[in-house]
């Protein structure tokens, strides 16, 4: 069957009108002009990029240029871009970018990035791609500029979010689109009631724990393309659902999803060199741990909760500080508080009050010192990282604090004070995302996240292109603790640090694990002995290893 | 399109359109805009308005375009390259404006002798092959009113000769047998047969894709009820992406007088 044929008819009458009205005709040089215009805007052929031509003092890798040739031939400009971390992203979503606007299909794009990342992506579209992004500082951009880079924070509030639903976007941009991965969400809402001609979303991890991530990301690109939602989960969410329907889901996804894993690329990597290193608590930090402990076999109104038992198991893994935070808002919640609850607080912090030292901030000043290199120390706790500026301090270590909640600018300076005068960078979770941190090549796990995947963010914040040394990465854990036996009996297990998790398929079969975090708070919390718990962490693990192998 | 062949477009164009140079240095130019390419290119029509109401003298602005960053890094002015969107607005402008045109050939007739100039009707097209990937080509094609003979190439072989707006002396145009009207048709008819004959395999692996990506969406709706708006809208968009189709528009054209053998 052939292609049908439409001609646009609209020139025709203007020939007729000035043929009786005798003119008016337009000037031979500018006639010429206007040809030689459109001979040079004409993409002679289906295939290949024009970008990289009219880039010559941008190299971008093989793989780079293979995703952005998918995306612009295959998936005609809608896609989610999850290669692992470190690869490049930003240039693959440039490379689009440019790619539309040379073809003159993309005239007003906004890019929604991370807080931390705007200047970052500004200057690297501006730069690399002689692309007149602006980052949004006043909300007069909106209107005036055409390529708008902005936090998505700001972009989803008045006056802004008005503004922005005013202007024709062609093209939509979003970075660390993992954090649309909740449809209940502000953000998401937002997202959603753009429209988007064309649209990429950016995320290394594209699917944390639950098959209904992947879902929103992708009914988020193209509504329907999966399905509705109650269809969506009737069928996939179910335990019975068939290796039938998983190829299927697999397909459909891929339709909308590129994937790159390093392995994949031909480039070669800095190797990353893990060292688990054991730490013996003291006696008064035992104390404090095993106070807590027994409380789990008690049945007061803070033993039933064993979800804040198992997080004060584990910060205080992380510091004293980080416990008698949690404990000072458990009080503060003064109204419904019995007398044996505020006791057992008081008591606890009676017993924090004993301890004189960190064991872990001992061992990571050892280190430091022993590395006598830039280092970014991770830990989920915003007290430990406090506790461990003024403890580094005391012993002439210079450090930066580094969080999510930090203004634009402010990240921006932390990151040049790391680079330029401070030996050490202090990250909680939230700053550890969408900065690159390339120049340094060692890494702290003061203590470890429940999620696989956050830990991958970590690492990738220097294992990524322009890591010029062998990554090292430090894992703290205090022996015989819960940080301990998720160390040992599961992350080594499975080889988490090592081997990146899993390219897509990996990922969507492993989602029949369900969410590590949850799986973990149950085995700690319901186990009735430590020889239940391991035994249940060694199937965990187990399931893990095989579901991955499959 | 090298940064420098930019540089000579944007000469070209503002001097085609009557707007003086202030500056001409390898990267950057400053030209002072005439009214008529202010309200063309600035977008600012309350400026404009305002004018008209208040009676003021206008006042069209200047224009520093760099196409040389490394060579004018501090400069204050709007960097143009290939991608970005003033270039295409330039592109857009030349092309709304040099949309008709109407030349004769300068002859050098005698005055004993009478030269006859035959009429043409050129109509330069864009022709895009669209489905889920594009492509574009260029057809310049000529049709003599007279005898009916039609020529591809025809704005190539007009680049060589010397045409003027005005009739040169000693010279008459001769009517056109063929309307220009007819003359469209039969140019456009022409076109539509030899797209015809093409190869369409593209065409056809672009139906293959899309019913490939139409099972696979049906599959997925299987036996669901309550589904129908969402499949709907899924089709829909899967046929905009898919559909292949040949789109022919027009970058400009018109009457070209030209003396008996101009044409080979």
């Amino acid at each position: 069957m052939k292609a049908s044929i439409a001609f646009d008819f609209s020139w025709d009458e203007g020939l007729f009108e000035r043929i009786s009205k005798d003119g008016p005709w337009s000037n031979w040089e500018l006639y010429k002009l206007a040809v030689e215009a459109e001979k040079l805007s004409i993409i002679p052929e289906f295939e290949g990029l024009q970008a990289p031509v009219r880039l010559p003092q941008l190299t971008p890798l093989p793989h780079q240029l293979e995703v952005a040739r998918r995306v612009v031939e295959n998936m005609n400009g809608k896609a989610i871009l999850a290669d692992e971390v470190g690869l490049g992203k930003t240039i693959e979503a440039g490379l689009i970018l440019k790619e539309y606007m040379i073809r003159g299909l993309v005239k007003k794009a906004l890019i929604l990035v991370p807080a931390s990342l705007v200047s970052q992506w500004t200057s690297e579209l501006n730069s690399k791609f002689y692309i007149p992004a602006v980052a949004q500082r006043k909300s007069y951009v909106w209107d005036q500029c055409d390529i708008v880079v902005s936090s998505i924070d700001t972009a989803k509030r008045n006056p802004h979010r008005d503004l922005i639903h005013k202007q024709d976007y062609d093209m939509i941009i979003i970075d660390e689109a993992h954090k649309l991965k909740n449809s209940k969400t502000k953000n998401y809402e937002f997202v959603q009631s753009l429209k988007k001609k064309f649209c990429l979303l950016l995320t290394a991890t594209p699917i944390q724990n639950k098959i209904e991530e992947i879902f929103n990301l992708v009914s988020l690109l193209k509504p329907g393309h999966l399905g509705n939602e109650e269809a969506f989960f009737d069928r996939y969410k179910k335990a019975s659902r068939s290796v039938h329907d998983d190829e299927h889901l697999r397909e459909l996804v891929n339709k909308v999803m590129i994937r790159n894993r390093r392995g994949d690329t031909g480039i070669e990597w800095t190797k990353r060199i893990v060292k688990t290193i054991p730490i013996e608590f003291s006696k008064e930090e035992k104390s404090l741990y095993e106070a807590i402990s027994t409380l789990r076999s008690g049945t007061g109104r803070l033993e039933s909760n064993q979800f804040s038992l198992i997080t004060l198991q584990r910060e205080a893994c992380s510091s004293r500080e980080a416990v008698y935070f949690t404990l000072k808002n458990m009080l503060g919640r003064k109204d419904q508080n019995s007398q044996l609850y505020e006791e057992q607080i008081h008591k606890l912090i009676k017993i924090i009050e004993e301890i004189k030292v960190n064991s872990k901030a001992e061992k990571a000043l050892e280190l430091i010192e022993r590395i006598g290199d830039k280092v970014i120390i991770f830990t989920e706790y915003r007290a430990t990282q406090l506790y461990l500026q003024w403890f580094l301090r005391q012993h002439g270590i210079t450090s930066v604090p580094f969080r999510g909640g930090f203004k634009r600018g402010k990240k921006d300076w932390m990151r040049e004070l790391f680079e330029k005068k401070a030996q050490v960078l202090i990250a909680t979770e939230a700053g550890g995302e969408g900065i690159n941190l390339q120049f340094c090549s060692n890494i702290i796990n003061f203590d470890l996240p429940w999620n696989p995947m956050r830990l991958e963010q970590r690492i990738g914040r220097i294992h990524r292109l322009g890591q010029k040394k062998d990554v090292m990465i430090y894992n703290f854990a205090i022996k015989d603790t819960v940080e301990e036996h998720v160390l040992k009996l599961l992350y080594e297990k499975i080889e988490l640090f090592e081997k990146v998790i899993g390219d897509l398929d990996d990922i969507l079969t492993r989602l029949r694990l369900g969410s590590i975090e949850e799986h973990l708070a149950d085995i700690f919390g319901q186990s009735l002995s430590e020889g239940e718990m391991k035994i249940k962490l060694e199937n965990l693990s187990a399931l893990s290893r095989i579901t991955a192998d499959q | 399109m090298q940064q420098h062949e930019i540089q000579d477009f944007l000469l070209r164009y503002f001097s085609a359109n009557s707007c003086e140079l202030e500056e001409n240095l390898s990267g950057k130019i400053t030209v002072q805009l005439t009214e008529e390419i202010d309200r063309e290119l600035m977008n600012r029509p309350f400026y404009w308005h305002y004018l008209e109401k208040t009676g003021g003298v206008a006042q069209p602005m200047k224009l520093t375009l760099i196409t040389d960053r490394d060579a004018f890094p501090e400069e204050k002015g709007e960097f143009i390259h290939y991608g970005s969107p003033r270039l295409h607005q330039l592109f857009s402008s030349t092309k709304k404006l040099a949309g008709y045109i109407r030349l004769y050939q300068q002859n050098g007739a005698l005055p004993d002798r009478q030269t006859p100039l035959f009429p043409w009707l050129c109509i330069n097209f864009k022709i895009s092959y669209k489905c889920d990937r594009k492509r574009d080509v260029y057809q310049s094609i000529g049709l003599q009113l007279i005898n009916g003979r039609m020529v591809q190439g025809f704005h190539e072989k007009m680049l060589s000769l010397s045409l003027t707006p005005k009739i040169p002396d000693y010279s008459f145009t001769l009517s056109p047998l063929i309307l220009p009207k007819s003359g469209m048709m039969r140019i456009q008819k022409q076109l539509t047969e030899s797209i015809e004959k093409e190869d369409h395999s593209w065409a056809e692996a672009a139906r293959k894709r899309w019913q490939k990506d139409l099972d696979l969406l049906l599959h997925f709706y299987e036996g669901r009820e309550g589904t129908e708006t969402g499949i709907e809208n899924e089709k829909e968009a899967l046929k905009e992406q898919y559909e292949p189709k040949v789109l022919i528009s027009v970058i400009n054209g018109g009457l070209f007088y030209l003396t008996e053998n101009a044409v080979k």
